[in-house]
């Protein structure tokens, strides 16, 4: 489709140059902070879609890597000194390699007990880190030292850096999905999403697919973890391995199109403004209500759209070039 | 130090029986309409605060109660079948998954924003008795909930096992498709095995009622005991689902009583864990029992 393509390169350079100049028009500290909130999210969400969106492996989990790339750069730059930099890819190096056993028990389940089994994993990390006190704070965690400007320990005097960081972690992630999206591993990872049985059938080696998968996941998502810590300069068993971090990461891929390249970057820009617009409306952010909401997009994507909002805007395209909509390579 | 153990177990074995009317009805939806459903535990929730108002503004006894919220927890269980949950059944796992994980994720945020998330407790005259034997003690509320847990276990058992529908049931869960041409309508069958799993949860709520507090989040605690206890049972089997609860319960308690307070979660993790590394089919057999 060669109008499409065409199209669609235009399209990226415009969102790109939108994004990286977004920062210098709009500087009120309030709305880069939902940008930042929304890149971050995105960022967890293209990771998680990965695994959970091409190989429909539907992980509830994923605060655990999370919380560990939180914890390994935290550890390491509070306890020896070493940069969160450093820290960030050693975090994603321990996710990655936290991710091998984790899925050699999770694995052994398929479907919605292999959903269980992940959430039981990331819980019990957390109560780990909340029992251990000696290498890990505790339940109080720690304030991470405010050091004014220190580009080179991950720590920055304007908002508008940290919003550069998260978004070249996006565009990272992005550029990776789009990598393996078009390699032999997309194809094996589809195949194995559409039918587990049938992929191995043709010899799809899905076990090791599936690991290979998720290590690249749970080293993305890690990433996020130092990130958000550094950001917030605080950290904690409770803030590191939420569930909510979980939640979020599945909830943006479903809602904006599970198993796409942008749908968790579509899915999160609706669901954080949805977010930022009824708290402004209801003033402080009333207990319950975000999640209320949340679920209830959900529920509508999963009866009346599955393929998520990519599915909506790609048969509005197909019908604005007048055909007839093509179901997405990617049905649920 | 062997009467310590005693009492553990005794406790373990009361708090036992009401994960097992959780999970088994985790394991009857899972058995007949092959679906986990993630809002189980908020179910429980409501059968709690459907106990908490009867009992704070008429009066009525949480376990009496029961009579109100298994039937309404029944009819909202076939209208969740019946107008949702059908939409989505197929060979796809995500919608199934998500559409109930958003129930519980909106049932949940709901009566967070209804009931606020204080805790609610009733108080009935025999929420502080206990029996004693020697050095023993039974906790009454505990233990009228225990047995009548047990005898709805028992009821539900039956039947599956003497009556027709129960018995479509069974077909249906074994082999759907010859179910079907058997003239069994799997939508009805469905209907009333989510009802019934629903019942069973609000019959829950309603016998912890006398010794546990009401709150937004309180069916996370049951939930996720009920899904280690399914997987530990064998997916779909209920004797297998009930064996485990018992079991759970039991482990937990010694945990508590031998660990600390706060490692309840950690017994129920490392039951998982290690029901995955070494026998992910679980202790019981494949079929539906």
């Amino acid at each position: 489709m060669a109008d499409l393509g065409k199209w669609k390169w235009l399209a990226l350079g415009a969102v790109a140059l939108a994004a990286l100049v977004l920062p210098q028009i709009v500087t009120s500290s309030f709305a880069v902070d939902i940008f930042i909130r929304i890149l971050l999210f995105s960022f967890i969400g293209v990771a998680w879609n990965l695994m959970g969106g091409y190989a429909k492996q539907l992980s509830l989990g994923h605060a655990a890597y999370f919380g560990l790339g939180a914890y390994t750069s935290t550890i390491m730059q509070i306890d020896f000194g070493i940069s969160p930099w450093i820290g960030m890819v050693t975090g994603g190096i321990v996710a990655a390699l936290a991710s091998l056993p984790i899925g050699w028990l999770c694995f052994r389940l398929r479907g919605p007990y292999f959903t269980i089994a992940t959430i039981a994993t990331a819980q019990a990390l957390m109560l780990i880190f909340l029992k251990f006190r000696d290498f890990a704070w505790g339940a109080e965690g720690t304030t991470i030292p405010n050091l004014g400007s220190a580009p080179l320990m991950l720590q920055f005097e304007t908002k508008a850096s940290y919003y550069y960081v998260v978004l070249g972690l996006l565009a990272l992630a992005l550029l990776i999905t789009w990598r393996i999206e078009r390699s032999w591993m997309g194809y094996y990872l589809v195949a194995i999403g559409e039918d587990e049985d049938a992929a191995e059938a043709v010899g799809v080696n899905a076990p090791r697919i599936k690991r290979d998968i998720y290590m690249i996941s749970a080293f993305l998502t890690a990433l996020a973890g130092t990130f958000y810590v550094q950001y917030i300069y605080f950290i904690d068993p409770a803030t590191a391995f939420s569930f909510n971090i979980s939640i979020e990461a599945a909830l943006v891929s479903i809602v904006g199109g599970i198993g796409t390249l942008w749908g968790p970057v579509i899915g999160t820009v609706v669901l954080e403004t949805t977010s930022t617009l009824l708290q402004s409306w209801l003033g402080s952010s009333t207990g319950g209500i975000q999640l209320t909401v949340y679920s209830l997009i959900l529920t509508a994507i999963i009866l009346w759209r599955p393929t998520g909002l990519m599915g909506l805007f790609n048969e509005a395209w197909q019908r604005h070039l007048g055909r007839k909509p093509a179901r997405m390579r990617t049905s649920p | 130090m062997l009467e310590t153990v005693v009492q553990a177990v005794i406790n373990g074995l009361l708090i036992g029986g009401i994960y097992a009317l959780v999970s088994i009805g985790v394991t009857l939806i899972f058995g007949v309409v092959k679906i986990v459903n993630f809002a189980q535990g908020e179910f429980v929730m409501i059968g709690m605060y459907i106990s908490y108002f009867l009992a704070t503004y008429f009066g009525v006894d949480p376990i009496v109660s029961l009579v109100v919220s298994m039937p309404v927890l029944f009819v909202i269980g076939v209208l969740i079948q019946h107008f949702l949950i059908r939409r989505v059944l197929g060979p796809n796992d995500m919608p199934q998954i998500f559409l109930t994980f958003a129930l519980s994720l909106l049932l949940l945020n709901l009566a967070l924003l209804l009931f606020t998330a204080n805790y609610r407790t009733v108080h009935t005259s025999y929420s502080d008795e206990a029996f004693h034997f020697g050095g023993l003690y039974v906790p009454e509320a505990k233990l009228i909930a225990f047995v009548v847990a047990m005898c709805l276990s028992g009821a539900l058992w039956a039947f599956l096992h003497t009556t027709d529908l129960g018995k479509a049931m069974r077909a249906a869960a074994q082999n759907r498709d010859v179910a079907t041409l058997m003239g069994i309508n799997p939508n009805r069958v469905f209907c009333v095995a989510f009802g019934a799993a629903l019942a069973l949860a609000g019959a829950a709520g309603s016998l912890l009622m006398p010794f546990y507090s009401a709150y937004p989040f309180v069916g996370q605690v049951f939930v996720l005991m009920a899904f280690v206890a399914v997987v530990l049972g064998t997916l779909g089997n209920v004797l297998g689902a009930l064996v485990a609860s018992l079991m759970m319960g039991v482990a937990e308690s010694l945990g508590i009583q031998f660990v600390g307070a706060d490692s309840g979660l950690i017994v129920v993790f490392a039951m998982l864990l290690l029901t995955l590394a070494f026998r992910p089919q679980g202790l019981g057999g494949g079929r539906m029992r």
